[in-house]
């Protein structure tokens, strides 16, 4: 479904040149959920912003569904990101003007659905992020947890073929993150919704079928969970860190 | 550190925020030091006699401003109060008592407000000497520059501007005394519940606003003093009644029709317009309620100054005017006094005679349901008199063919006189209709050129016609003087105490009527011009602060539609949407209300006196020019900076 060839990114002037992204390469199968784990600065965001169009690359390209996201032009980059890509952002991004319930209409609003429609498509997802009870509030009102749920339901009911999480735990408790994660597996596994995510949480990442380890802008290593349990997956991810070198403290 | 310390830093560094603040207040000090030193100058005094009334106008006036401006401060101290919530909160929680921050915020604006005040009079010195300059240029006098300072209007603004004050900085300490951290803190992120919560209520609040905006308005133009503040007062209920009700259902229609939220960018455009519904509801009628009363003051300043000018234009046709109310000759002293005192360059003594019927008479009243016959009978003039005070007035000489009358008229009579049909029967002679002028021609009262209108016969037709009444006009080599004017009046009143079954005596002179319409503008179309001005900055600085508080908002706004997808194009759509509802909505109320009053009080003078550029039609467009003038420059400036500002590259 992705496919990342080869990208480089390059930050600075003539004279400071920084590297944030070196000759990643990887793929994403539909209906995976992975994650990209690293250090502060090891370019996970910056992956992240490029695939989602936010951010142009130097060198090497980014197939989506076959499509050369770097190729897009301008109007095309915002039909894509509204079509084909969903997000659920650290400090989950939702307009404080508008109810949970527009918040999550909002996207479908974009998408130029059926108005008549919106509304109780906004219901179904979210009676199965079980934040019915707080759709006529504004995100003001309701918890950390809440609103990042409503965030996933945002990106669920556009069903967006990727969705984007940058660090989605970050400003959550355990129990919220949990909940969470558990709602994102749930998301990957019954209604195939290919999931990427950035996180430099172990126990988070702990939830994806395969992780990627980024260090320097390169790909340093890469797990996949495949029949293991979760605990298990969970240690062999602090062990790579561990192997990364003095970084595990930055990670945890 | 102290806390006068932490305040000045404080001022500082917020200085970019402060700026809106700083130059509001800078404005009003401007403004209320010019126009007190204005009402105290001793050369306004002595301008004119009559005159006099002129800084007690400007007091009253600046009375009015004062509380706009009082409104205004509060209003942009507790925008800075809620933009720096945040930080206030943060003071409570590192331990600093609400009193203590609640001085801290007082030493502040104390602080901008003292600099402010300095820099506000010495600004509003050049702007008394534009005030100034526009005043003689009234009154048709030089203007020279001339530095002055008027400790009286200082003194006036200081107490003004400690008034303005302390209401602001009570109502800001009270704030936050009360305020809790959380409240402070989280103050941005809140949206606002509608102020009236039930459907029902909403109805009819809104019903009986919109009612009560009709009789307003009604009342307002029916005048007088008690039906016009309780016409004032009816309006203000309507605005506020009308803008909470309609914030209050906006929400609640769309909630019951979510087909129509969810369409095209209504959903974005209507939250943003509600997101703070009772600010939003106070903040339009306010604007609404400033809009009015500056569309009012600028079509009551505008047609005071036509109704004053029209009247002089036609008063002081000519340098100098005698008139006899009946049939009795002008006394010669007159004559004696202008041949020793005033010098004369040309002059005309003629008779105003009339027919032996008033078939003109009826015909103008069978057209003109309100004219008002001063004549019995159709009024003549001789066609050498009338040659005569043409080039008196100094207008184009006109000919009269044989056997043709003409018509001289004030212009809103000449589409019926042209057209009047019949033939002239006088003195003998049958005459016909050979053309109709309407330059000034002094026509306004019984003892001059006719009433409104004359006809103009051949010389030989007008023998054996009676005289209505005996007049003399002159063209002077300079002005007459006041003194001149008085000399002549002071006959008149003797020889009114000598006999006093004489007639009233008509004296006209073409300096004193400029004079008089002069004195009258500045006495009332200046203070009102003034007050449109206060009330026009006012609604700006609102409207500009407002649009600051709501670009971070905006911004993070488009910045996430910009992440869902949403292209540059439909949110300039978007905004543009959303900047024409915000700001068309507090304009439609005043238009309604204004337009109809300035129409009807341009209705309101003697007929025939508002025409040309004075009349209804153009001051009610010259009005709402200049409003939507300095309305669309400042819309066009507000959203193309916001453009700029919140849009991503």
């Amino acid at each position: 479904m992705l496919q990342v060839q080869n990208i480089e990114k390059y930050y600075g002037s003539k004279n400071n040149v920084t590297k944030a992204l070196d000759r990643v390469c990887f793929d994403v199968e539909a209906g995976e959920f992975l994650a990209i784990m690293g250090a502060s600065g090891s370019g996970k965001t910056t992956l992240l912003n490029c695939i989602s169009t936010i951010d142009t690359i130097s060198a090497g390209s980014i197939l989506l569904d076959g499509v050369s996201v770097a190729d897009l032009p301008e109007h095309e980059l915002a039909k894509f990101r509204r079509e084909r890509l969903g997000f659920v952002f650290q400090d989950f991004n939702l307009l404080d003007t508008l109810t949970i319930e527009e918040n999550i209409g909002l996207a479908l609003s974009l998408n130029h659905q059926d108005p008549g429609t919106v509304q109780n498509r906004v219901r179904e997802v979210a009676g199965k992020l079980g934040i019915t009870d707080i759709l006529p509030k504004f995100p003001y009102q309701v918890s950390g947890g809440q609103k990042q749920r409503a965030a996933c339901a945002r990106a669920m009911a556009a069903s967006q073929s990727l969705l984007l999480a940058d660090e989605p735990t970050g400003a959550l408790d355990s129990k919220a993150s949990k909940n969470l994660l558990e709602i994102m597996t749930a998301m990957n596994r019954d209604m195939g919704s290919t999931i990427l995510m950035v996180t430099h949480d172990a126990y988070s990442a702990s939830y994806a079928k395969r992780v990627l380890f980024l260090k320097d802008g390169r790909v340093f290593n890469e797990l996949l969970r495949g029949d293991r349990g979760r605990p298990v997956f969970y240690h062999e991810i602090l062990d790579v860190l561990a192997a990364l070198g003095g970084d595990v403290s930055d990670v945890l | 550190m102290t806390y006068s310390k932490l305040s000045l830093r404080n001022a500082q560094r917020q200085a970019r925020d402060y700026l809106v603040y700083f130059v509001t207040v800078v404005m009003a000090a401007a403004l209320l030091y010019s126009f007190n030193a204005l009402a105290f100058s001793p050369e306004v005094n002595t301008l004119s006699k009559s005159i006099s009334t002129l800084p007690m106008m400007i007091v009253l006036a600046s009375i009015v401003v004062v509380c706009v401006f009082g409104w205004l401060v509060a209003y942009a101290t507790k925008f800075m109060l809620l933009r720096r919530g945040r930080e206030l909160g943060t003071y409570l929680l590192i331990g600093l008592e609400n009193k203590q921050v609640a001085r801290l915020f007082f030493l502040e604006n104390l602080a901008v407000g003292g600099c402010a005040l300095v820099l506000g009079t010495a600004l509003g010195g050049l702007l008394y000497q534009a005030l100034w300059a526009i005043l003689l240029t009234l009154f048709g006098r030089p203007y020279s520059f001339s530095f002055g300072f008027s400790v009286p209007a200082l003194g006036l603004t200081v107490l003004y501007f400690a008034l303005i004050y302390l209401f602001a900085l009570y109502r800001s300490r009270k704030y936050i005394r009360r305020a809790k951290i959380h409240d402070l803190i989280y103050v941005d992120q809140v949206n606002e519940g509608a102020v009236i919560q039930t459907g029902r209520n909403r109805r009819w609040i809104f019903s009986v606003s919109i009612v009560l905006g009709v009789i307003g308005t009604c009342l307002l133009m029916a005048g007088g003093a008690i039906l016009g503040v309780i016409g004032a007062g009816c309006v203000i209920v309507f605005l506020f009644g009308f803008f909470l009700s309609f914030a209050s259902g906006v929400p609640a229609f769309f909630d019951k029709r979510p087909a129509r939220k969810y369409q095209g960018q209504n959903l974005l455009v209507f939250r943003t317009l509600t997101a703070k519904l009772s600010t939003m509801g106070i903040l339009m009628a306010v604007i609404s309620l400033v809009f009015t009363a500056t569309l009012i003051s600028e079509g009551s300043g505008m047609m005071f100054r036509g109704l004053f000018e029209s009247r002089a234009a036609e008063s002081g046709c000519f340098d100098l005017y005698l008139g006899s109310e009946d049939g009795t000759l002008l006394s010669e002293d007159y004559f004696d006094y202008i041949r020793a005192n005033i010098p004369v360059e040309q002059a005309v003594r003629y008779s105003v005679y009339q027919t032996g019927d008033s078939q003109v008479l009826d015909y103008v009243e069978e057209k003109e349901e309100d004219y008002f016959r001063y004549y019995e009978r159709d009024p003549v003039l001789r066609y050498s008199d009338y040659a005569a005070l043409r080039a008196i007035a100094g207008y184009s000489p006109v000919e009269l063919k044989p056997g043709q009358y003409l018509i001289h008229c004030w212009s809103y009579l000449e589409e019926h006189l042209a057209g009047y049909p019949e033939p002239l029967s006088v003195g003998g002679a049958r005459l016909t209709l050979g053309g109709v002028h309407t330059e000034h021609l002094m026509q306004d009262y019984n003892a001059s050129n006719g009433t409104q209108f004359t006809l103009v016969v051949p010389d030989d037709a007008a023998e054996g016609l009676t005289v209505h009444h005996y007049a003399y006009a002159a063209k002077t080599v300079r002005p007459v003087t006041e003194e001149q004017f008085y000399g002549l009046y002071w006959i008149h009143h003797r020889l009114e105490e000598q006999d006093l079954t004489r007639s009233y005596d008509t004296i006209r002179a073409k300096a004193m009527e400029e004079s008089d319409a002069a004195a009258w503008t500045a006495d009332i179309a200046f203070p009102l011009f003034y007050l449109a001005l206060a009330l026009t900055m006012t609604a700006a600085t609102i409207l500009t602060i407002q649009q600051l508080s709501e670009t971070d908002r905006y911004r993070r706004q488009f910045q996430l539609l910009q992440k869902l997808g949403m292209d540059r194009r439909e949110m300039a759509k978007a905004l543009g949407r959303q900047f024409a509802i915000y700001y068309a909505l507090p304009a439609v109320p005043p238009v309604l209300i204004g337009v109809p009053f300035i129409f009807h009080l341009t209705r309101s003078p003697e007929l025939g006196v508002m025409v040309g550029m004075n009349s209804p039609g153009v001051i009610l467009l010259i009005s709402l020019g200049i409003f939507f003038l300095i309305y669309a420059i400042y819309i066009l400036l507000a959203y193309t900076s916001l453009r700029r500002n919140v849009l991503p590259a």
